[in-house]
């Protein structure tokens, strides 16, 4: 049995998966940095005190 | 009840940074959306009705205070104004080239389609989630993710005269795609485009 290329499809479905996987990971890499930052204290204290108000 | 719906908020401001800096593609753009979208919740508790999705809830209030901006601004996202703070300061060099062509070509995409793959790819949120959020029926949200995926495939991966960097993307590609099959994860799910559904309608890349 002599070995022949994959398939078209099978190299085009594996063509799209390694962009999916690098897609992911380049998005985590643009967006995890900044995402990751802790939140803005007046932000926080916006709700905090919106809170007391309700109560 | 309200501190319920106070402790909701604070744990899915991470989430709003996220669509945010999806929607904004700029930093202080983004950290002014979402506070903006937070005082609109608060001043609109009384319209969420507990037990209801407070995520798409939340999420619907601040894409429509993006849209009500835009429209009052009529300006659009010029991508020389994203800070480079965007992009990892640790990566290799050409893993670095690759990313900003990434981010130029994000910058590129209609805002919603960026939206859609952004949130589901990052979030893993559902077709019907993102359909939910920006009010549109669940194949246009498919819709919106299957177009910015492959627009980005094209733009990062065609052969044209900037080859040489779309070479690093498609060989940073082929490397993570290799890495990946030597480590195994529990999630395999693809992107559907046009394959039978899983039960869910997940729009979770494969991969990590």
């Amino acid at each position: 049995m002599t070995d022949t290329p994959p398939p078209r499809k099978t190299r085009k479905k594996q063509g799209d998966q390694a962009f999916d996987v690098w897609l992911k990971r380049g998005l985590h890499q643009l967006f995890d940095d900044v995402v990751n930052e802790p939140m803005p204290e007046e932000l926080l204290r916006l709700i905090q005190e919106d809170r007391a108000k309700q109560d | 009840m309200s501190d319920t719906f106070h402790d909701q908020i604070v744990n899915i401001l991470p989430k709003l940074r996220v669509q945010a800096l999806a929607l904004t593609r700029n930093r202080a753009m983004a950290e002014d959306l979402v506070q903006d979208a937070v005082c609109n919740a608060l001043s609109a508790q009384t319209s969420f009705i507990p037990g209801t999705n407070f995520g798409a809830w939340m999420h619907r209030i601040l894409r429509n205070r993006f849209i009500s901006d835009l429209r009052k601004k009529r300006e659009t996202t010029d991508i020389d104004d994203t800070p480079q703070s965007l992009l990892a300061v640790g990566a290799r060099h050409d893993d670095r080239l690759a990313l900003q062509e990434l981010d130029a070509a994000l910058a590129r995409l209609p805002d919603d389609q960026r939206e859609a793959l952004v949130l589901g790819v990052l979030e893993g949120m559902s077709y019907q989630e993102l359909a939910e959020i920006s009010g549109c029926a669940v194949g246009t949200a498919k819709s919106r993710v299957f177009r910015a995926r492959r627009q980005l495939e094209t733009w990062l991966t065609a052969d044209t005269p900037s080859a040489s960097r779309r070479e690093s993307v498609k060989n940073i590609s082929r490397k993570t795609l290799s890495h990946e099959k030597n480590c195994p994860s529990p999630v395999r799910n693809g992107l559907n485009h046009g394959t039978v559904e899983q039960n869910r309608s997940r729009a979770v890349v494969a991969g990590v």
